[in-house]
């Protein structure tokens, strides 16, 4: 249920949901989003939810004594020291906390690793900066530090939206014009996520069941293309769907994805993905380290250290830490040396991060290592992958198979097409399009429902 | 009149949403009614979706003759296997609106004359299906490997590629893989599809290359190769996949009765899909393969097990030849090219 594709969401918890919420009085709307969020991450995590409302209890605590501590016109010096112990014990306990599971998820049990808490651990770590820096201008409340760490739209896998972000403390009006809006954004990311990654899916499925050392090079290349296209639409449309639910509920839009592949720079490339993680980490880790106003020896260090995080953070294979590391080092090459040249044609910038991405998706998605080495092989066959039993003609009967679904992800990669869509909103015939993806995502749904293998049909 | 105007996606959802259910609770005990429906989990409306899986459209509400029409198309899928049918599909809940189709065997094809050897005679199964069997979707092993060890004792011979000049593969995705990854498609024709079953195969249209029947009138087949199943576990019973199974192999005999008929028992899974999975492993496979070796006569129509080839000890898929714990991967199956080349008949 906690899939906001899935039947049991959107067709019984959603409509409950929003029934209560908007048919109660207003006064109960922080109510009923809290308790909802509880019932929603408690169906997904019995156990863990346990662990949620703990550290969302203890951070909030040690908030509020920071701020007691805090108040007043100037400060003394004791008093800045206080607060920084307690800004420190709150992050460190928190990085404690991901830490420890991270590693019981990795070496223990895959089940020990509590859904989310990789989103909601940096929610926390940038709430504890946020009132420390003096960010957040009102004091938190405990529902408003609850609600925020824990509202159902975001819980799962973010948007790591930041406290301020959320408007707590103003009054929340919900027009219908803003529902409807919310709506829109919400079953476009719904057809993006069901009707184009997980078909793109099965693309990826297939080769990984032919097995990397019989494909063809072109399919190899159709490959990596597909899984980079498969991992964008699944996580802009959920960032679209998340984001769209808050817009319903009255939340500000959280913008998550900014058109990357229409990027002209590895860098601007992780400017646009998954925004709310990429500035997390230039709020958090790379500006407190000195960003980019330091000699180049400390740049080097800071980006180093910023995309190993960021490597590990994604995952507990050594893939995502390769995946991590070559990023940063595209980055440091780019700010170094290479990266103004790209900028002034910005043609060579296009093909550049259209070739590289999906090549470091590649390392992203393969976490064998020998399977890793295996495809790149297939990818630069004069490299020595000679392949085994390679069907030369196979990427045509894929082309033919998966070609429209190319085509649509292709067209979804261009700003304009999607501003075109943005702008005309409102037309009847977007209307009666966004009518025609929600059911056919449905229909995808209740196919599989009854039956796991629809996707994957022997 | 002022919120649909400024919510006009809402409606439009919400309306759309509304006569769904309508349609869908009106089919329920019509067009519907062969469809699983969990309220617990999915909203009525998705029967209307579930539906259209099995060729089932809404628009059938309309038409008397097409009600019929998608019944029939459950018919083969739902059937009730024991006599107490009418009770079993009220208990189960899921009524079959079909007649019943018997289970047993068809009359053995007749043999060519110039064999001296008499063929052999099709096997009667030893019980039937129980009604806990049946609503768990466990495939019975209802003729033991009687059929198994008769196929078996056919001395079968090592052939040349050119063998397969005049032969005609059927299959699921499996055979798709032997026709992508080895070399047989240069000599054979392949009429396969990913998802095929045996309620299908002979209606399928393979992307527009026309149907079995079309293949077999236009060429003249020495040789059809079939392996289909995996996508039926859980489907029916083993009595009614036997009995669509005996149906399909009878037709093609008529249709091309100079042919040797390779019936290709269904290839297993590995252990952990075996030891994880109620439907898809391979005691339902074994009990369906055992039942489907009866139809060999040994002498046009014959029984043959890759398995023995691709499985471990244990007689599970050897998992270091797959990577979905289904189908072979690319480059194994030249281990079922091989197979085939000594198993000429």
């Amino acid at each position: 249920m906690i899939s906001f594709s899935s039947l049991e969401f959107l067709f019984r918890f959603l409509p409950i949901f929003l029934a209560a919420y908007f048919v109660l009085p207003s006064k109960y709307r922080e109510l009923v989003l809290l308790l909802g969020s509880i019932v929603f991450y408690t169906i997904g995590e019995p156990v863990f939810i346990l662990l949620l409302i703990a550290a969302t209890a203890l951070n909030y605590l040690l908030a509020v004594q920071e701020w007691k501590v805090g108040e007043g016109f100037s400060l003394h010096e004791w008093q800045k020291q206080a607060r920084k112990k307690y800004m420190i014990s709150a992050v460190a306990l928190d990085v404690l906390l991901l830490v420890m599971f991270k590693l019981l998820g990795t070496f223990v049990d895959n089940s020990l690793l509590p859904l989310g808490i990789s989103f909601y651990i940096f929610k926390m770590i940038s709430f504890q900066v946020d009132v420390y820096r003096k960010e957040i201008s009102v004091k938190p409340e405990f529902r408003h530090v609850m609600l925020y760490f824990m509202m159902f739209p975001q819980v799962v896998s973010g948007p790591i939206m930041r406290y301020n972000e959320g408007e707590f403390d103003l009054d929340r009006t919900c027009s219908l014009e803003q529902f409807e809006e919310g709506l829109q954004y919400f079953v476009l990311g719904l057809g993006m996520k069901v009707l184009l990654a997980d078909r793109l899916a099965i693309l990826w499925n297939d080769l990984q069941m032919i097995g990397f050392q019989s494909i063809s090079t072109p399919l190899a290349w159709m490959g990596a293309a597909g899984y980079s296209m498969q991992l964008y639409f699944d996580f802009w449309g959920y960032s679209l769907m998340s984001s769209g639910l808050l817009t319903m509920l009255g939340y500000n839009f959280i913008e998550n994805f900014d058109h990357p592949y229409a990027s002209k720079s590895i860098g601007e490339f992780y400017r646009r993905w998954h925004m709310s993680l990429g500035s997390w980490f230039r709020d958090y880790v790379y500006i407190p380290l000195g960003g980019s106003r330091c000699d180049k020896k400390r740049l080097v260090f800071n980006l180093a250290l910023v995309w190993l995080l960021t490597g590990i953070w994604h995952g507990n294979g050594f893939n995502y830490l390769i995946w991590g590391i070559v990023l940063g080092i595209l980055i440091i090459l780019e700010k170094l040396f290479y990266g103004k040249y790209i900028n002034k044609i910005p043609v060579l910038g296009h093909l550049y991060v259209l070739a590289v991405i999906p090549l470091t998706w590649v390392v992203f998605a393969i976490t064998d290592l020998g399977q890793l080495g295996v495809y790149f092989g297939r990818l630069f066959p004069f490299l020595g992958g000679a392949g085994i039993a390679v069907n030369r003609q196979d990427f045509i009967r894929y082309a033919q198979n998966y070609g429209v679904f190319f085509l649509v992800g292709i067209a979804l990669c261009i700003p304009a097409v999607f501003r075109f869509f943005e702008k005309h909103r409102k037309n009847p015939l977007v209307l009666l399009f966004l009518l025609v993806v929600f059911w056919c995502s449905v229909y995808f749904a209740a196919s599989s429902a009854g039956n796991p293998f629809m996707y994957l049909n022997f | 009149m002022k919120y649909i105007k400024k919510c006009p996606l809402f409606f439009l959802l919400l309306g759309t949403g509304l006569l769904f259910s309508i349609i869908a609770i009106w089919g329920r005990g019509g067009i519907y009614s062969g469809q699983d429906y969990d309220p617990m989990k999915a909203p009525i409306l998705s029967v209307m979706f579930t539906a259209m899986n099995d060729d089932i459209y809404p628009w059938q509400l309309l038409e008397r003759e097409s009600v019929e029409a998608g019944s029939d198309n459950v018919k083969v899928q739902e059937e009730a296997p024991a006599p107490e049918n009418e009770e079993v599909q009220l208990a189960g809940g899921t009524p079959s609106p079909s007649p019943k189709a018997t289970s047993t065997p068809i009359p053995s094809p007749t043999p060519s004359p110039e064999v001296e050897q008499t063929p052999l005679p099709r096997l009667e199964p030893l019980r039937e299906s129980t009604y806990e069997e049946y609503i768990n979707h466990v495939s019975a092993d209802i003729y033991g490997d009687a059929g198994v060890i008769r196929a078996a004792e056919y001395e079968f011979t090592t052939v040349e590629e050119g063998y397969f000049d005049d032969a005609l593969f059927i299959g699921d995705s499996r055979t798709v893989g032997l026709r992508d990854y080895t070399d047989i498609a240069e000599h054979a024709d392949f009429y396969c599809e990913t998802s095929l079953t045996i309620y299908k195969v002979m209606e399928e249209n393979f992307k527009g290359k026309g149907t079995i029947e079309d293949a077999l009138q236009n060429k003249d087949y020495g040789k059809i190769y079939i392996m289909v199943g995996i996508n039926e576990l859980g489907r029916g019973t083993t009595e009614d996949f036997m009995a669509k199974y005996t149906e399909v192999i009878d037709t093609l005999h008529e249709l091309e009765p100079d042919a040797k008929i390779f019936i290709q028992g269904i290839m297993r899974v590995t252990g952990k899909k075996n030891s994880s999975d109620a439907i898809f492993n391979n005691s339902n496979i074994n009990a369906r393969n055992n039942a489907i070796a009866t139809l060999a006569d040994n002498q046009q129509i014959f029984y043959i097990d890759i398995n023995e080839v691709v499985c471990d000890e244990e007689g599970n898929l050897n998992a270091d030849y797959t990577f979905d714990q289904i189908h072979l991967l690319g480059k194994y199956n030249d281990l079922w090219k091989q197979f085939l080349l000594t198993h000429g008949a």
